[in-house]
């Protein structure tokens, strides 16, 4: 009875206690939102801003409308870039398979699994240009990796400089150096499916490969999901040190990706507006690719 | 429905032997339930029959195959788990299917048998629901479909209620004795819950630590158990121990009272310390043996009223149809000597 007693004089003055806790909420929130707001947005918008102009470094831009993407539709080195960032993307799948197939090795338990798993995280702990001047080494025309193949009489492929082949090998090198993350990720998440599942399949006479199929691929998808996204604003955001050092965009545009790109038009031709105009459309590509990732997850959320 | 046949079976890990030289016969169609404390074995055991687990030593055989090194597909076993283990992102008809579509069963057989399972276990509006829109009861109902759609010869349940709440328990326990009538298939069910045991078994196996201490009906463990464990781990509440002394070779002396026990076959040594075991529902009978107890707690459940207290410094529990009542400080208990079982001081029964 006491309760009901105490509950009523509160419920009278409800609307204003709610307020007023929703006042000190927002106080705990404010924080993070501040940095969000100040590092995020306004510069968001900031940039777009400046893509509307033709700002040259030190001089204040005029605003010149959509005339930077209308040049950046014009503009072949920006369409090679773009022709990079489709084979770059197209490589995904190789991204999440080879992480998660050894991953569900090491799950397994193949002997030395915990070595592999520290030596598959290792080059994940070099900064890009560490891991740059490594392989600038191992991929030179007289390089170890030539060394190597001229044992079986494969004569040397100029990896770098070859503009058929820098791409691929960029793509190799950062694959080298970060799919060890993906490893750990999938490796927490494989110790979450229940290991009762996969007995109750092996009863049921489910093969190894069923099981991996049916059973343990579709429980893992989320973290499949959550892998791709990752990794896909990975390759597009994070890939500049080793581009930088390995290869400088080049030969020609052949490494040329848009976050190189919006370097050489920032910090060699000194253009701003353009440079800012190219980040609003990598901007739009990722959010794009990362929407369409979320959607496929959420509607898996109910697995 | 299979016999089977188990022959000192044995289970180590690396040095550690777990299951220590098990010897059992199972009829075809009876259902025999394990039964023990945790760490007992039980689970172990079932798991080595599914095949999950691998034999150190022994023979396991089903229908009179030896199965020790048979893939656990191919022993002709469905098990039940305790988490159920159903997979979150298939439907209930396709959670029960799993293993005939694995093995490319014509569709037509498929479709059948899932209409068939559904129907015995009343799951047909469920079957187009994922397990996540299901009840813990429904779950398991689907768990059970599943081992039932692979028509196994024996089916297994590792702990199948434990997750439940205990009304759901009570009613999936009914369902289950309902099934193994329905399908008369051999059962073999893993529990450490002794009602369980009680309700559902043809036979009881009751495990400690890697032995099997008794097999028998539910009645024979309750009526006439080999050991002190037994006789305390079936029956609730536990039955009484009480500190004794033999003064004849006929009786006993409790609480500074001497007890005849005119029934029992051998004769008791003067002096040998032994203990007395006495259920709490066998202290209210009418003409017996008669001592009186000091009250410390009476639990009224209102059929039944669990009266806690001491007898001679000694700690019992005496059962009553009736109210006691909180203010009682003194019980007058009665029992007829028939029902008393006396154990040796290292729990081995003497009858």
């Amino acid at each position: 009875m006491g309760v009901s007693k105490t509950k009523q004089p509160l419920r009278k003055r409800g609307g204003k206690a709610r307020s007023e806790e929703r006042r000190f909420a927002f106080l705990f929130v404010m924080p993070a939102l501040l940095l969000v707001v100040v590092f995020r947005i306004v510069p968001l918008i900031w940039g777009f801003v400046l893509s509307l102009t033709d700002a040259r470094g030190v001089t204040e831009g005029a605003f010149i409308g959509f005339d930077n993407y209308a040049e950046l539709a014009r503009d072949p080195a920006f369409h090679d870039s773009m022709a990079n960032t489709i084979l770059l993307i197209a490589t995904l799948p190789i991204w999440i398979m080879v992480p998660m197939l050894l991953a569900i090795l090491i799950h397994q338990g193949v002997p030395g699994g915990k070595f592999y798993r520290a030596v598959y995280f290792f080059p994940a702990t070099l900064s890009s240009v560490i891991v740059g001047s490594i392989f600038n080494v191992l991929l030179r025309n007289d390089g170890q990796l030539n060394q190597f193949l001229e044992l079986f009489g494969i004569g040397a492929i100029d990896w770098l400089g070859n503009s058929n082949t820098a791409l691929l090998s960029l793509i190799a090198v950062q694959l080298w150096a970060t799919f060890g993350m993906s490893l750990l990720i999938f490796l927490a998440g494989l110790s979450t499916v229940p290991s009762d599942m996969i007995e109750a399949a092996k009863l049921e006479g489910a093969s190894m490969l069923q099981t991996f199929w049916h059973v343990i691929i579709p429980t893992l998808r989320p973290i499949i999901e959550f892998v791709a996204v990752v990794t896909t604003i990975g390759v597009l955001t994070n890939m500049f040190g080793l581009i930088y050092v390995l290869t400088a965009g080049g030969p020609g545009t052949s490494t040329t990706l848009p976050e190189f790109l919006i370097w050489i038009e920032l910090g060699r031709m000194n253009r701003p507006g353009y440079a800012a105009a190219i980040s609003m459309v990598l901007f739009v590509l990722m959010a794009g690719i990362a929407y369409a990732q979320v959607r496929i997850m959420s509607r898996n959320v109910n697995v | 429905m299979s016999n089977i046949s188990i022959t000192d079976l044995r289970k180590s890990y690396g040095q550690v032997e777990v299951i220590h030289g098990v010897s059992l016969d199972i009829e075809p169609g009876e259902f025999v339930v394990f039964v023990g404390p945790s760490g007992c074995g039980k689970s172990t055991l079932l798991r080595m029959i599914a095949g999950l687990e691998d034999i150190t030593d022994g023979d396991l055989e089903i229908g009179g195959t030896l199965m020790n090194d048979v893939e656990p597909a191919q022993r002709g076993i469905a098990m039940v788990f305790q988490s159920y283990a159903l997979y979150p992102h298939m439907t209930v008809a396709d959670n029960m299917s799993f293993g005939l579509r694995m093995a490319h069963a014509p569709k037509d057989e498929i479709d059948r048998k899932v209409k068939d399972a559904a129907r015995i276990l009343q799951l047909e509006p469920l079957l187009d629901r994922k397990p996540a829109a299901l009840s813990g009861g429904q779950r398991q109902r689907v768990a059970i479909g599943r081992a039932i759609v692979r028509d196994p010869d024996v089916f297994l349940f590792d702990e199948p209620l434990s997750n439940l709440d205990a009304e759901l328990r009570v009613e999936m326990r009914v369902q289950i004795a309902k099934l193994h009538r329905t399908l008369s298939n051999t059962m073999i069910y893993v529990t450490h819950d002794q009602t369980e045991a009680m309700t559902l078994a043809d036979r009881i196996v009751v495990l400690r630590a890697g032995h099997i201490e008794q097999v028998g009906t539910p009645i024979e463990l309750y009526e006439d158990p080999d050991n002190a464990f037994v006789a305390g781990f079936i029956g609730s509440p536990r039955m009484n121990f009480l500190n004794a002394r033999a003064n004849g070779p006929k009786s006993v002396e409790v609480a500074g009272r001497t007890i005849p026990l005119p029934n029992l076959t051998a004769d008791l040594r003067d002096g040998t310390a032994l203990q007395l075991g006495i259920r709490p529902e066998h202290l209210d009978a009418t003409d017996g043996v008669r001592l009186m107890m000091d009250v410390d707690v009476a639990e009224d459940l209102g059929a039944t009223t669990f009266v806690h207290g001491t007898v001679g410094g000694e700690t019992l529990v005496a059962e009553r149809r009736a109210h006691v009542g909180n203010a009682v400080r003194e019980l007058e208990i009665c029992f007829a000597p028939d029902k008393v079982r006396l154990f040796d001081p290292d729990g081995a029964r003497v009858r």
